[in-house]
């Protein structure tokens, strides 16, 4: 009886301790051993930990095939289906996970801002803490290498391109009207508020196939996926007011802001260069609604502009000032949907709508424009594997422009043109390890005015040359479809080309980083004409051409000092081009040679303020001067401008913000406009083109309120 | 007689052997996390995780260890891994029971690991996020101590930090104190912890 339950017991106890052992070595791609990695067979309890040496072992009484699982961290986790009776001493290598903060990111161009950058240049709360940017998305990223600052303009100008070069894209679609209207000389501001923005990136050359019809630059913009409460945003300020407001319900959310902005008390209370007739008055308000799927997000965006003035202005031909009276209405919106579906594909689909409608006086003189932009894209893409990425997809732009000026007592000429574009690329994003990633892809578009196709190649590469630094090269070749300015006049055109070449160095280090890029850009095709000024008889032709080359500095650090974040940026670039009615190849009158800016931002903690300073300073530009017989010869004075700006918690929630631009109140010259005929003396006299109010003035109140009574009301400080 | 013996002999050990896996294994990993052996209880409770797909326990313990670990290291490069560990075994888990509060607490402190890791870009992002989710978290479980204790120590970060009065969160800290003390665990591997670091938060009210 004792034998027999002995015997029992024996065999049960076999039976639960006939197990096979599992044994082996984890190591990464070097051979080097792993110690700590988690082996173990799926979807049992049998497994065990690495030790020093690597080596693991394991009993399992598991028999045939299973799946086993080697995860570790910082490496890409390793499944593989096993014979569980024949699985011994084998060395297993895992590959580093290329998802890392160390691992190399393709990065030649591009300046990231937000969320998902894992290198992050310019943090969203940045562009409205910038000194001198006053909450504009625009006047902030002016403050990174590659930019110009061009005071009368107000809008981006990247690598010696112009203003039109750089494309905008809010959620991937097109924004054909991206600044305010305004007059000749008077600085713009982007038209979206950055609160509505997480997402950033900047990129002054080499971008991906994704994006075209750009010449210069790519500006893309992110709405925010889910906002993180309810709220409402009240703005008080010396300009205008403004109010935002978020709702969260099941899946949805909406937010929505508004904004009446009116220059006139402020332009009472400081007197101004400008003669206003009826200052600058505009209403605008901007919608994101975003609906979350199980698998994927839609969102539509709606924004609208109204906005008016009337000025005069000064002109050197005109015994008086010429009156200039401007209505611009505009609306854009978008719908997009990004989500994933099957097997690690993503889709990323949209259409965007922007209609911009002009009504301009010139004196007596009646201009009337609208311009509607459409924009379908489609986007899909797949991970290969942890290293592979492919992208492709498609894009249809149409774009309808209409323009009508009728002289006083005079005659009505209309102009305009519409053009479509097909556009379809593939892109494919390949690690080879941690340490070396390429990028390469190219764009095929049709254009039915132009009536001609092009390819245009991209490619980059990145390096890590150490735990910190790497090197990025990039090259791409771009077109863009010639400015509504001339194509309006003539369709004989072909696109514009530019071809760009770009070698980055980047160093990032707790909080440190360090970035230099140097680039070479060639343009050609650029449109030409023959008369004063681009009109319905000038003789146009594809024939001009230029080139832009330079060094672009940047170094951030928010260690340093304690409390003190600080980037100093400075650009040097030498650029020709002959183009539009020059006479020869010369600098464009936008260009500086060099380039500073300085912004700094501290905290102090006892007076619960933050304060900032930003400082900019450029060589002069060129413009002409028809008293000399050398075209484009002189050179206006440097540039400078030094803004503060001081926000102040009156408690989390309640901000009061004062700042002040050209503290020193330097005046500066950005160019000048010179008489079109010689006086008596047989010269030519001119007129300087300035700053309208040598300092602005902003103070602000700006008040959240969370619905959410329970959350971090820390009220009545 | 035989017959017997036999039968009990076997149902006896294979009852053991089922029942008693998932209680060794959860107890083995606690062993290995109280001797500081994080990343070997971290794989223990993977492993466990992986064979008892229907618990959310094993994986919530994968969380808590990389998460608490990742707030003890300074190194920024294994704190993103430790939080990027952690953030997908708690995926895993609230994808399944999305209105589990304690789920919710630990979604809550990796955000909040997040903030610590670099304040400038995450701090604006995600406080707000982390007030919402303690509340969806107390509105599913108004009486846990966690919940609301976890919800008191965060706001206490920013009260400080603007001065304002802490006697209300002060009073939250006692309130999770007591509850606490009479909290009871469904079972013993059930989530349990919180009650220590309480009074310590406690203590520095006085």
């Amino acid at each position: 009886m004792k034998t027999i339950f002995t015997f029992l017991l024996f065999i049960v106890a076999m039976q639960s301790y006939a197990q096979t052992e599992i044994s082996g070595k984890i190591t990464d791609e070097k051979g080097i051993a792993i110690p700590g990695a988690n082996i173990y067979l799926e979807g049992t309890y049998d497994g065990a930990s690495s030790d020093e040496n690597g080596n693991f072992k394991f009993n399992t009484s598991e028999t045939g095939t299973k799946i086993l699982i080697v995860s570790y961290l910082s490496f890409e986790t390793f499944k593989k289906q096993i014979e569980v009776s024949n699985f011994k001493n084998q060395t297993i290598k895992l590959r580093e996970s290329v998802n890392t903060l160390d691992a190399v990111i393709v990065s030649a161009g591009t300046f990231e801002a937000g969320d998902k950058a894992r290198v992050s240049v310019l943090k969203p709360l940045d562009i409205v803490t910038t000194a001198g940017s006053a909450g504009d998305i625009i006047a902030a990223l002016n403050t990174l290498p590659g930019t110009q600052t061009v005071g009368e303009s107000g809008r981006l100008f990247v690598r010696g391109g112009e203003a039109d070069e750089t494309q905008t894209f809010v959620d991937g679609l097109r924004v054909a009207q991206p600044y305010g209207a305004t007059a000749q000389n008077l600085p713009t501001r982007g038209r979206f508020s950055p609160f509505l923005f997480n997402g950033i990136s900047f990129s002054t050359g080499g971008y991906s196939a994704e994006f075209g019809e750009a010449l210069s630059s790519v500006l893309t913009l992110n709405t925010i996926d889910e906002p993180t409460q309810e709220q409402t945003d009240i703005s008080l300020m010396t300009v205008g007011l403004g109010i935002g407001n978020t709702q969260k319900w099941n899946k949805n959310s909406l937010t929505f802001n508004a904004a009446y902005i009116n220059l006139e008390p402020y332009q009472k209370l400081i007197p101004q260069a400008v003669d206003w007739n009826k200052p600058y008055q505009s209403l605008s308000g901007e919608m994101v609604y975003r609906y979350q799927f199980k698998n994927g997000l839609l969102k539509i965006y709606g924004a609208f502009d109204v906005s008016q003035f009337d000025i005069n202005q000064e002109d050197i031909n005109q015994p008086e000032k010429v009156r200039f009276d401007l209505r611009n209405d505009n609306f854009y919106g978008n719908a997009s949907y990004k989500g994933t579906f099957g097997d690690n594909w993503n889709l990323h689909t949209g259409i965007s709508y922007g209609l911009g409608v002009n009504k301009i006086g010139v004196n007596s003189d009646q201009v009337e424009n609208d311009e509607n932009a459409l924009h379908l894209k489609m986007k899909v893409g797949k991970k290969i594997t942890e290293r592979i990425k492919i992208t492709a997809g498609a894009d249809y732009f149409v774009t309808d422009f209409d323009e009508k000026f009728t002289e006083f007592q005079g005659e009505t000429f209309n102009v305009g043109y519409q053009n479509s574009i097909a556009a379809a690329f593939a892109e494919s994003d390949i690690f080879f390890s941690k340490k070396l990633a390429m990028k390469i892809g190219a764009r095929a578009s049709q254009n039915s005015l132009l009536d001609e196709f092009r390819i245009s190649p991209r490619a980059s590469f990145a390096y890590k040359v150490s735990k910190n630094g790497q090197f990025s090269f990039a090259y791409g070749d771009f077109v863009q479809t010639p400015r509504a300015d001339y194509i309006k006049y003539s369709d004989n055109f072909q696109s514009e080309k530019a071809s760009h070449y770009i070698l980055n160095f980047q160093h990032n280090k707790n909080g440190r980083l360090f970035r230099a890029e140097a680039y070479y850009k060639k343009y050609d095709d650029l449109v030409k004409f023959d008369t004063e000024m681009a009109q319905f008889n000038s003789a146009f032709s594809n024939d001009g051409s230029g080139f832009a080359k330079g060094i672009d500095i940047f170094w951030r650090d928010n260690k340093t000092f304690k409390n003190t974040d600080y980037w100093v940026s400075y650009s040097y670039i030498d650029t020709e081009r002959n183009y539009l009615n020059f006479l020869n190849q010369v600098t464009p009158s936008f260009v500086a040679d060099h380039t500073l800016s300085i912004v700094t931002k501290h905290w102090i903690e006892d007076w619960k303020s933050q304060i900032g300073f930003s400082y900019v300073v450029n060589s002069g530009r060129p413009y002409n001067n028809p008293n000399e017989a050398t075209f484009m010869n002189g050179k206006t004075k440097a540039f400078q401008n030094l803004s503060f700006n001081w926000a102040y918690l009156l408690s989390q929630q309640k901000i009061l913000y004062f700042s002040v631009s050209n503290i020193i109140g330097t005046d500066n010259v950005f160019g000048y406009q010179y008489s079109n005929s010689p006086d008596m003396n047989g010269q030519f006299q001119r007129r300087a083109i300035g700053q309208p109010a040598d300092r602005f003035f902003f103070v602000g109140f700006f008040w959240t309120i969370s619905e959410n009574k329970k959350t971090n009301q820390l009220e009545n400080l | 007689m035989t017959k017997i013996i036999i039968t009990i002999v076997l149902l006896v050990t294979s009852q053991l052997f089922s029942q008693g896996q998932f209680e060794q294994g959860m107890g083995k990993a606690f062993a290995l996390w109280g001797e500081g052996k994080n990343t070997e209880a971290s794989a223990m409770f993977e492993r466990i995780a992986s064979a008892e797909k229907e618990n959310w326990l094993p994986n919530y313990y994968v969380v808590l260890v990389n998460t608490t670990t990742a707030f003890a290291t300074k190194d920024k490069e294994q704190m993103n891994a430790l939080l990027s560990k952690a953030q997908s075994a708690l995926d895993v888990e609230l994808n399944k029971y999305p209105n589990n509060a304690e789920l919710l607490v630990m979604q809550a402190m990796i955000h909040t690991a997040w903030i610590a890791f670099d304040p400038m870009t995450n701090g604006m992002k995600l406080s707000g996020k982390v007030m919402e989710i303690y509340a969806k978290a107390e509105q599913i479980e108004p009486n846990n101590p966690r919940v609301i204790f976890s919800k008191a120590e965060f706001e206490m970060g920013s009260a400080k930090f603007f001065g304002t009065d802490t006697k209300p969160i002060c009073a939250q800290i006692e309130k999770s104190i007591e509850l606490f003390a009479t909290f009871k665990p469904q079972t013993v591997f059930h989530p349990n912890w919180g009650l220590e670091r309480a009074q310590e938060a406690a203590k520095n009210c006085k």
